[in-house]
């Protein structure tokens, strides 16, 4: 089973996952890794790094970051030219509960990441134009 | 046919779109709630979260026609609003084996017998009923949780008054 990485500024990674869990359930292979302000960069190098192998079963490690340039990705992308691992940066919900599912379908990890990064944007949406254009055409 | 009924007091949600579609792999969801039918707002933004793929029915709890649900090839979920309206179901026509708790919120007089489901005495005599007429009731809120049984539940709504 391909490992699951959620890396953030702040307490956003651990939250992330527990409301994940709150909709589906337990997450297997998943950990969490922060970076609280003052925390030595050193520090969260050995964070992210046991993090991973945390949750590496052997099929590599998907690193899910808030930020684009945030240190918690810049670390992350120090790691992958050693490890097989794939670095996605601007995590969010929708995008969590695709990398727990997709786990289950036959795909090599630079396809799964690349599919979790298209699926993310599709994900946000403005939602009250959808419900404006739904109401015109309803379905139900 | 009719893959699972469900209780839940916020029908099309999250936990559903996100947990119970994929894993139940049904291509119809009917919502059968009297509240939510009335509301074309309502019906338009619970049948926007579900893919286009899945139908999706919302209609007043009368005019369900279960029996027709359960005899056609098309795997359902079926959703209720609250315990209340589960025998009304069962005396239209509904025949499964099972009934699934998903969020029953707390209010005055109810008790909690799992993280998401408090039961009122007169709710859990409902579902005793059902239980007598063979119907197998558990408190799961997702799959992947461990269903929680009736002898349980009820067990559990003892210790907590």
């Amino acid at each position: 089973m391909v490992g699951l990485v959620v890396a953030s500024h702040g307490r956003l990674a651990e939250e992330l996952v527990s409301t994940a869990e709150q909709i589906v359930g337990k997450l297997p292979a998943v950990a969490t890794c922060n970076i609280e302000p003052g925390t030595p960069v050193e520090d969260l190098r050995a964070k992210m790094k046991q993090a991973v192998s945390r949750v590496d079963t052997g099929d590599g490690v998907i690193i899910l970051a808030d930020l684009f340039g945030g240190t918690p990705c810049k670390e992350s992308l120090m790691m992958c030219q050693r490890m097989n691992l794939e670095v996605l940066a601007g995590v969010n919900l929708p995008m969590l509960l695709k990398a727990n599912s997709l786990r289950s379908e036959q795909m090599t990890l630079p396809e799964m990441a690349n599919q979790l990064a298209s699926y993310g944007q599709r994900n946000i949406t403005c939602a009250s134009a959808l419900l404006r254009e739904a109401q015109q055409q309803p379905r139900t | 046919m009719i893959t699972l009924v469900r209780v839940d007091n916020r029908l099309i949600h999250g936990q559903v779109v996100e947990a119970w579609l994929p894993h139940l792999k049904v291509s119809r969801v009917v919502v059968a709630d009297d509240e939510a039918a009335s509301s074309p707002l309502i019906r338009a933004a619970m049948a926007l979260a579900v893919q286009s793929a899945i139908e999706v029915q919302i209609l007043p709890l009368s005019q369900v026609d279960f029996a027709a649900l359960s005899k056609d090839g098309v795997r359902t979920l079926v959703l209720l609003r609250d315990v209340a309206s589960v025998p009304f179901a069962y005396a239209h026509g509904l025949n499964l084996g099972e009934l699934n708790l998903g969020n029953v919120h707390f209010g005055t007089g109810r008790r909690q017998v799992s993280p998401s489901v408090f039961l009122a005495e007169a709710e859990l005599r409902t579902l005793q009923q059902l239980a007598e007429q063979g119907v197998r009731v558990e408190a799961r809120a997702v799959p992947a949780e461990k269903p929680v049984e009736l002898p349980d539940l009820s067990e559990r709504w003892v210790k907590a008054g």
